[in-house]
């Protein structure tokens, strides 16, 4: 039985299970290492089985291997690692970029956007200069061919498009995929085939640039130094809440194991106390917590609801693509099933510590994100009003259900106590108002008495 | 033509027992004799019906989206590809070459009969194409090059030898 000691979706261990998924190996998932006591500690060490002390780690029959690429090569099947000599060689070679080239530098430029590492001027241009020589070899590679190494799938495909995941979902809005379209044809292609899907789920590509994300560059050192402060602020937060989330549960693990972030020294040590905090956390998962881990899918909170008439898709699709004003807020109001959706307005309720804007956008966006599972049954918009240093965040959701549907799923808890919440009436004119002014981004929004700044929908 | 097309199509969706066509009319447009029912007329109605039989109904696309592509691409190929004068291959080529820079396969993500077809008829073409002009068609030769490649497709034809290394410098397209 073979055994993987990694948290659930982290995304170092992606390749390796999007490996078993094309090779059929059965992998059991336990979220930490079976002898870790914490990061002080070395008197384990040269007993332990893994001496590393990084996760992901592996074990089959009393047969132990560390490093996620050496993992997922073991997991992988013969397909995977290429046929012949010559194509297991180039499998290699873009593994290894993977891992040298790719990782390191998309780090270093998507942590601090996502507001988890701190941002450094210099090491920040250096990785983007390294990740757009890379992307644009790819590019000129992919032109003429389907996967990166002969004409199927194989683990060169699935360990760059991994190290690339963050980046395409974090960092590359539409107008700068135009400039990588093979390599975002390529990207596509992957993370929607089958065997990708069932650990990815859906991949959403990032949509829009918001300040800094292009260039990842605050103004100045002084808002380097705000950007620091929410660093740990946001750090906190985590630790206290029990709840460990997706994409910044990958993002601490991979702190832990490699601190290649280029970080001033001070940064660095408060980093590590949290990340001892975080580790004991972790550790302190109880048997049934592991076992809700280990399981591979939820079940779907809103099964025992009865079929809507309402198809939330249509509704996305009317709003992405028609007026907002003369024809989805129309479609709204006409085919809405007041039964089967509920409407709700939301107010973060710490609007004092909110600083820059992009941090801000940030926030909303990682609530988003976090919320993935979420999207087939929500659609919101959620506003930030006012400027830098005065700012406040709310907006109107549209549930599934006549519950708050964040109360069906332990993971989708993680930012909804940060807001107030209230239930509209959906007939009532102050409903129809805030309606209005949020989803078309335009009005005085009255109740809040902050002039519009920008906006994210959550669909 | 498409006779030879639809016994590759039988044999690359695993079907044992050989079918019995004939054709009509002056541009032999092919007719599934079938033993115990109405005979069937038309390149896309056989290919959609040996699918089926096939039970690979996922080729026809496995979204109502998906599905409406395939058929799109299927018309296309029998009205537009087929029967095209010379000078309209190459507006066919450019369409077919912008259409395709963003995308691996047809119809949607994966793989679907549309692909095949499509391969069929255009094979003929493909063939004819110095290296040049394949490179100036760059993404439709790569979907090409990829379907030719796709295991159980290219049967009855010859494959197109494809380079992926660029001979001739890129920027004149």
């Amino acid at each position: 039985m073979a055994t993987l000691y990694s948290p659930p979706d982290f995304w170092r261990s992606y390749p390796i299970l999007i490996s078993a998924q094309y090779s059929g190996a059965q992998i059991t998932m336990v979220p930490s290492l079976p002898d870790f006591k914490g990061e002080d500690s070395q008197e384990t060490d040269h007993l332990s089985k893994f001496p590393f002390r990084k996760v992901p780690a592996f074990e089959e029959n009393g047969f132990q291997i560390q490093e996620a690429t050496a993992i997922a090569n073991y997991v992988a099947g013969d397909v995977l690692r290429g046929a012949g000599p010559q194509d297991q060689a180039l499998v290699q070679q873009w593994v290894n970029l993977a891992e040298g080239e790719i990782i390191p530098s998309m780090t270093t430029w998507v942590y601090p956007i996502m507001g988890v590492a701190a941002y450094s001027d210099k090491a920040c241009e250096k990785a983007k200069e390294v990740l757009l020589g890379v992307l644009s070899v790819l590019n000129q590679h992919l032109l003429p061919r389907t996967f990166l190494v002969g004409d199927t799938v194989t683990l060169a495909d699935i360990s760059v498009a991994c190290a690339l995941l963050l980046l395409f979902t974090q960092v590359m809005e539409p107008s700068m995929r135009q400039l990588y379209l093979n390599v975002t044809r390529w990207f596509c292609t992957c993370v929607h085939q089958p065997q990708f899907r069932t650990v990815l789920g859906d991949v959403i590509l990032c949509k829009t640039a918001s300040p800094g994300k292009l260039d990842g560059k605050p103004a100045s050192t002084e808002i380097i130094k705000n950007q620091q402060q929410e660093v740990r602020s946001l750090s906190e937060v985590e630790v206290q809440q029990v709840e460990v989330h997706k994409q910044q549960e990958g993002v601490q693990q991979v702190e832990q194991q490699e601190q290649q972030v280029e970080q001033q020294q001070e940064e660095q040590q408060e980093q590590q106390q949290e990340q001892q905090q975080e580790q004991q956390q972790e550790d302190g998962l109880d048997p049934t917590e592991e076992a809700v881990a280990a399981e591979p899918k939820a079940k779907d909170p809103f099964a025992s609801l009865p079929k809507s008439t309402f198809v939330l898709d249509e509704f996305k699709r009317t709003y992405s693509n028609e007026d907002t004003l003369t024809v989805a807020l129309p479609y709204l109001w006409k085919k809405l099933d007041r039964e089967g959706w509920s409407l709700w307005y939301s107010e973060y309720k710490y609007p004092s510590e909110l600083g820059q804007v992009f941090m801000s956008c940030n926030l909303i966006t990682g609530m988003f994100q976090r919320l993935d599972r979420l999207r087939k049954h929500a659609f919101a918009s959620i506003a930030l009003l006012g400027t830098d240093g005065d700012s406040s965040i709310s907006g109107v959701w549209l549930l599934r259900g006549q519950q708050l549907a964040f109360e069906l799923c332990e993971d989708w808890q993680a930012d909804y106590e940060s807001y107030s919440w209230r239930k509209l009436d959906p007939e009532s004119e102050e409903t129809c108002t805030l309606v209005r002014e949020y989803l078309s981004w335009q009005g005085d929004f009255k109740h809040v008495g902050k002039s519009f700044n920008q906006a994210k929908i959550f669909k | 033509m498409a006779l030879r097309e639809l016994s590759s199509l039988e044999k690359s969706l695993g079907l044992k027992k050989p079918k019995k066509y004939s054709t009509q009319g002056d541009n032999k447009v092919p007719v599934l004799q079938n033993n115990n029912g109405p005979s069937l007329t038309g390149l896309v109605t056989i290919a959609t019906h040996l699918v089926q039989e096939a039970n690979r109904s996922e080729l026809l696309g496995s979204s109502a989206e998906q599905r409406a592509l395939v058929q799109q691409w299927l018309e296309y190929r029998v009205t537009k590809l087929d029967n095209c004068p010379k000078e309209d291959i190459k507006t066919i080529f450019k369409d077919l070459n912008l259409y395709l820079e963003d995308k691996v396969y047809l119809a949607g993500n994966n793989f679907t009969l549309a692909d095949t077809l499509m391969y069929y008829g255009i094979h003929h073409i493909m063939v004819d194409l110095a290296v040049q002009e394949k490179e100036k068609w760059a993404n439709v030769t790569r979907w090409f090059d990829h379907v030719q490649h796709y295991p159980g497709v290219r049967h009855h034809l010859p494959p197109v030898v494809v380079l992926r290394n660029r001979f001739y410098p890129s920027g004149h397209h």
